[in-house]
Formats: structure tokens, sequence, C-alpha cells
């Protein structure tokens, strides 16, 4: 013997120091790559530039002083001021897309008066202009305006189809003008209805209609996302983690050491640790980001600040049902990742054989966003059920909680069943891995994974 | 107080890897387990090891099923040897001996004695996969012994080594051997086998052709070796031509015949001295005469048929990652 005496207990002695032992080793030697240092900076950066995208476009775009229309009046002399009449028309319709101060904000279309309609073409031409839009009157009885505009971009353009729809305003108020209809009662005849959207059933629970809580299906949507991202980037880290000890040839010596249980839940913990903290990392600016839209807004684009974009339906309730459902989402994807991956013995084959994974992770989220933006009923028997069963219950059931057609009861069940789950899927993991891990040169086939299941 | 291995039975779809083996590794033994490639010694390993799970039969240490023994018994150099490629020589021998248990700091001095002993220190924050193939073996074998395992598995623990690594893994046999620990090794360098192992199992295609003491083993065959030499005189395999008196002698051939001396097989019932006898009644000028048991390789190819060494060649030659069921390698 040699004198270190064994603790009792056999392996499960040591299930605890060797998972975390496996999970260190997977944290820190991934940790201190290069790549996980550049691709983390890189994802704060676009992850925060996508947060603004909004802003730094409205930004870049209002360095110049906005797309210029030459208008042409000619000898039409219509009723209504076309050059003021033209710039109000379009710069709303095109208005801001988030609320960031409304008429503060540069426009967006610079419109001018002209007389030389040469000119005018020659300035589009030059790129100075976007349009020149000449006015006349229709020779025939009605003696309505008509508006011709010189472009280079095609009819179906969007900037020519906002100066279209000014147009058809500015050639209707011209006639109620002419009919003797006054300013004000112009203003009424435009301003919009009340239009409400309401569910069809009387017994429709609240937070069905939309109107109640806007933003509770962006909110849905974008934490769905959030699980979708994380179990296809951060799976795939799983999968070519273990690929990489079986090329090395590295795992026989662990398996001596360690069970592939304890392998497993080691790879599982150190590598999801890792994933959520990069999360975390670029989760917090993009958070912040949209928090702080308004105030970043009024300090790029000038003007007061405005309102952020409501956050209303980000409930600590919801959060705290997304930090359950991701580490468990995550966990019982990551088991069957590394399951699926021992299989093969190239890297090249890991996506081959995690495909019907990531099939069933992709249509989970389908069927969650569908269910979010109503093109499947949230209350259909099928998303329903599914919202319960473990594979799809992280995507589903969160969106039915954000949509408040779950409770806590429904919650819980699914949160049982997945904890039920995870340690089957655990097993099923471990056991294809036992076998799985010392096959080499065998094509992932559903032979072989039902060899490496029967092995002992 | 050994281990014992009883009635073990592997297969991998149709292919029978193991079929009944039975034998016993006296505690503290240096131990040679002795097969061609494909023999099974691996799947052994692997089984002991609980890498794999029999189908028949039991392998115990100390009578408890190696199942249920703690990880740390084993200390394991697998012949596909593996280290993390882009992780530093210190970390990942800190690393392997967490696994069995040792503190992190007691780990990573045991690691630099170690890496001392076998002259690359200097390699102790380089990544593994910087380090050349003989350099890459040795931290390995380090990593098998660095928790003191009370057994130590090894599969051809001397291929790639050059002459003075070898020597330096012999020291650390006698250490470990000195220390009390039980070492199985396998390999094609049976000069390796005379030199260092007490007993030795010898498995052909799944079943034991022969275990035991390395002694027992050799008077088992039922016969010896004369090493004969004859001053002015070469003994080639037709003795007789030029020493007509050698073949007068019942059941005496040339087993290797060479110009220094000749290895002359004599059977159990012939006392040997009756050919030292002949020669010099035969008036011949004898320069060596030597009375052994016949060679380890001797008995391998009389048993298995073939050399061990002709046989790791062809496994060398062969493409690496050819199909194989799990755990059926060697």
């Amino acid at each position: 013997m040699t004198g270190r005496s064994t603790p009792p207990g056999g392996y499960a002695a040591r299930t605890i120091p060797n998972i975390t032992a496996v999970a260190r080793r997977e944290f820190m030697s991934r940790a201190r790559t290069r790549t996980f240092r550049l691709t983390t900076a890189l994802l704060v950066v676009a992850g925060t530039a996508l947060a603004l995208a909004p802003i730094l476009f409205q930004w870049l775009e209002g360095e110049s002083s906005g797309d210029r229309v030459e208008v042409i009046v000619g000898d039409a002399a219509p009723s209504v001021d076309v050059v003021t009449a033209l710039g109000q028309i379009l710069n709303s319709a095109s208005g801001p897309s988030i609320p960031v101060g409304g008429q503060d904000t540069a426009p967006k279309f610079q419109v001018l008066a002209a007389t030389d309609l040469a000119a005018a073409r020659a300035d589009v031409l030059h790129g100075s202009s976007i349009a020149a839009l000449v006015l006349a009157r229709a020779p025939d009885a009605s003696g309505d305006l008509t508006f011709d505009l010189y472009s280079k971009d095609s009819a179906l353009n969007r900037k020519v189809q906002l100066i279209r729809q000014a147009a058809i305003s500015i050639a209707i108020q011209d006639r109620l003008t002419r009919a003797g209809v006054s300013p004000v009662d112009q203003a009424h005849l435009f301003t919009p209805p009340s239009f409400d959207v309401l569910p069809a059933d009387p017994n429709a629970k609240p937070g069905l209609n939309p109107n109640e809580d806007p933003t509770a299906f962006l909110v849905g949507f974008g934490l769905s996302i959030a699980i979708f991202m994380a179990i296809i980037l951060y799976g795939q880290w799983i999968a070519f983690s273990v690929a990489e000890e079986k090329n090395s040839r590295v795992m026989e010596v662990v398996l001596a050491a360690a069970t592939p249980f304890q392998l497993l839940a080691g790879k599982v913990v150190g590598v999801g640790g890792l994933a959520i903290l990069q999360y975390f990392i670029v989760a917090i600016p993009m958070i912040l980001a949209i928090v702080f839209q308004g105030r970043i807004a009024a300090l790029l684009l000038g003007g007061a600040a405005a309102a952020s974009p409501s956050i209303a339906g980000l409930q600590f309730s919801t959060i705290a049902a997304f930090g359950v459902l991701f580490v468990l989402g995550f966990a019982i994807y990551a088991c069957l990742y590394a399951g699926a991956a021992s299989l093969v013995s190239r890297q090249e084959e890991i996506n081959q054989i995690v495909a019907p994974l990531t099939f069933v992770s992709v249509a989970g989220y389908l069927v969650a966003t569908y269910a979010g933006t109503g093109l499947i009923p949230i209350d259909s028997p099928l998303v329903v059920i599914l919202s319960f069963v473990p594979l799809f219950s992280p995507y589903l059931m969160l969106t039915r909680l954000s949509l408040g057609t779950a409770g806590p009861v429904d919650f819980a069940v699914a949160v049982l069943l997945l904890l039920i789950a995870i340690p089957a899927v655990l097993w099923l993991a471990a056991r294809l891995y036992r076998s799985g891990v010392l096959m080499y040169g065998q094509s992932p086939s559903p032979r072989t994974l039902w060899r490496a299941l029967r092995a002992r | 107080m050994s281990l014992v291995l009883d009635g073990l039975v592997k297969r991998f779809g149709s292919v029978t890897a193991l079929d009944g083996i039975s034998f016993a590794v006296p505690r503290g033994e240096v131990f040679g387990f002795l097969g061609a490639n494909g023999a099974g010694k691996t799947t052994t390993m692997r089984i002991v090891l609980d890498i794999l799970r029999p189908d028949a039969g039991t392998a115990t240490w100390a009578g408890t099923p190696t199942t249920d023994v703690p990880r740390e018994t084993w200390g394991y150099l697998p012949e596909e040897r593996g280290l993390y490629p882009r992780l530093q020589v210190l970390d990942q021998l800190v690393f392997f001996a967490s696994l069995y248990g040792i503190p992190r700091d007691v780990a990573a001095a045991r690691g630099r004695e170690w890496l001392a002993r076998f002259r690359i220190s200097d390699y102790e924050k380089r990544r593994a996969e910087e380090l050349s193939k003989g350099n890459q073996q040795k931290v390995q074998l380090i990593a098998a012994i660095l928790h003191e395992p009370a057994v130590l598995l090894m599969d051809e623990p001397f291929v790639g080594l050059d002459p003075v690594n070898v020597a330096l893994l012999k020291e650390a046999f006698a250490e470990m051997r000195a220390r009390g620990s039980t070492l199985v090794f396998s390999t094609h360098q049976m000069e390796m086998v005379e030199e260092l192992c007490e007993s030795v199992a010898l498995i052909d295609k799944g079943r034991l052709v022969l275990a035991g003491s390395l002694r027992d083993v050799k008077r088992s065959t039922g016969r010896r070796v004369v090493r004969l030499a004859i001053d002015g005189k070469a003994i080639d395999g037709d003795g007789a031509s030029e020493l007509p008196w050698l073949a007068s002698l019942p059941g005496v051939r040339v087993s290797r015949p060479g110009q220094d001396y000749a290895e002359l097989d004599v059977p159990r019932d012939l006392d040997p001295e009756r050919i030292l006898k002949a020669a010099l009644d035969a008036g011949e000028r004898v320069t060596n005469f030597l009375i052994a048991d016949p060679s380890i390789e001797e008995i391998f190819i009389e048993r298995v048929g073939r050399a061990p060494s002709e046989d790791h060649h062809l496994a060398v030659a062969a493409p690496s990652d050819s199909a194989t069921p799990p755990g059926a390698a060697a």
C-alpha cells in the first residue's frame, strides 16, 4: 500500500469533488483562450450596438440635413402651402421609430421651393436632392392638382411612396379647401378614430389582449431568443469539448479517474458556468442600453430626453422564471449534446450528430414565437401541452408566463417535470458517453446509437 | 490480497474479446501482461478500471469488486497516450491528481519533483502540444503515478522512449515497487519482461494461454536451453555436419544458431551436462556453457505462433483510425 488511505464509499465519495475538478478545468481552460476573450468583446459590442440600433441609425442619418425634396409649384396655385405641408407630412409619416423627442430631432426630409425644373432635375442627378416634385392643374373640369415626381428611384421605393402619400393628402386638402371646408374642420376630418382589438371569447383571461400589455409579447419573445441562443451556442461548446477530448485520446485517462457521470456533469457545469458568465457580460450592457435608450438618444440626437421603451412586461417574477428555465433548459440540452458528441470521432461530424437536437430546439423556439405573435393561439392544446414537455417547456412556458396565460402552478409543474427529466437524460447521456467515447471510426448512425445504449 | 480476475467474458457484437480470462496478480509484484495485438489486454485493463463492464466474470482487488474500489487505487497509462493539448504541463498533472483527491498544492509539489526526476522541469509551463512525443509520454506517466496508486496498470509503457528514458522509467518502477505498489504492464519487449517481471500472464485471442511466476512459466515448457560455444567452430542449424556428437544426443536441436554461441533446446529428461560431457569427449574446446530456461520470447512464439515484436510492427503500420468496437483494441 502507498500509505495514503482511500476514503470509504467508493466512487460516490468523489462525485462532488470530481465534478468540481472537471468543471474548474473546463471553465479555466476555455476562459483563458484568446478566442473566448475576443468573442466576448465582440458580442458585447454587437449586443450593445443591436440594442442601440434605432438610435445609431438615426444618428448616422441625422448627420446630414435630411433628404432634400425640391417642389416646383409653377402655375398650379394650390390652396395650401405645399412646401410646408409636404415637409410636415413627410417628417411625421417617417418620424422616429422610437420616442426620442419627436419634433425636436432633425427632420428626415428637407422640403424646398424651386422654380427651375432643369436645375432641380440636375440636383437629383447629382444626388444633392432625392426628388423634384412638380405641381400642375388638371386641364379637365375637376381642376385637381397633378404631381410629377422626378427621381432616380423606382416607383416602389419607400421614399417615393411616402412622397406619393403626402401628395395625395395635399390634393385632398386642396379639394376640401376649394369646396369651402375650413382648416379646423379639415383637421377634425383627419383625426384617426378610436380602434381597439378585443378578444372574441368573452371569458378570455386578461393578458390575452395585447392592448393591455403590448410589451408582454416582446419580453416573452426576447427571453425565448435568449434561451434559444444559449442552447445552440453553448451546446456546441459542450459538443466540441467532448470531441476534442476524444480526438486527443485523453478521454481514456480521464475515464479511469472519474465516472462518465462525473465527467459529463462537470463538463455541463463548467461550460454552463462560463456560458452564463459570458451571457451576463454581454446582457448587462445590452439591458442598460435599452433602459437608458431615451437618455442616450437625447445625448446623441439632441433634444429633450424622452421616455425609454416600456419594460413594464418585465416583472421580477418573469425574470426569476427565466432564470430557472434558462438553467434547467440549458442543462437538459447540454447533457444531450455531450452524449451525442461522444458518438463521433471527428469534429466535422458534430453538426451531423447534434442536428436532431438543434431541430427540436428550433421547433420549440418557433412554436413559442408563433404562439407569442398569435399565429398559433397561445391557449391552443398544442401550445399548452408542449409547454410542460421538458425539451419544449423552457421556451413555451416562458412565453405563456409572459403573456399571462400560465400561472405559478403551471410553472411549478413544468419545472418539476424538467427536474425529473434531467437526471434521466443525464443517465442516458452518461450511458452513451461511457461507450461512445471509446468508439473510434464508426459513422454516427441509429445502429451506433443503439449499440452504445446497449453496451454494458 | 491481490488483483484477481475470474472468468472474464466480454463481447462486442459478434466478436468475443475475452473468453473466460482468469488469473491473479500478486500484490506488490511487477506483473507482465503479454499477448499479441487484439488478444484482449486493453479490454482486460479497461474492465479492471471499470471503464468497461464484463458480460460475465468478476475482477476483484483485495476481495472487493473493482467497481467498488476507489478509483485512486489505480494508476493508468493507456496505450493511446492522451493529454489536453492546450493545457500547461503542471496544470495537467494537478488536474489529473485532483480527480484522485490530491490537494492542488500537494499535486503541484509532487508534479515538480517528478518532472525534475524525468529531467523535464523546463517544460512545466509549456503546453502539452509543444512537447515531443517522448516527453509527452513522460508527462503521461507522471500523471498516472502522481497520486501514488496501489496498482499501476500500463499499456506498453516503454514504447517511444529512448534508452536514457527507458532507464529512468525502470528506476521509477523500482521506486514504485519499493513503496509497495503493484505494477502491471503489457509490452512487446520481452527482454523487459525477463528483466522486470516476477509474474506473467499470456493471453491469445481472448483466452488465457499461461499464467504464473516467471520461473514456473518457464519450467512448465518441459524443456531447457543450453547456451554453447566451441572454439573455432560455428554451430548452425545443421549441427550434425560439423559436430556429429551433437546429432547423437536424443531430442537436442539447435534453436538459435550463431557465430559466437548457439542455443540448444534440451528435453527435460536429458541431463544438460551430458552435452558438455559429449563435447569434451569429442575433444572440443568449450568456451561457453550455460544451462537456462527458455526465454519468454521463445515461449511466446511457441504458444502464440509469432514473435510479439513482429506483431507490434504490424500494429504500428496499421491505420490508427480503423473501425474498432468500443474497447476492442489490443
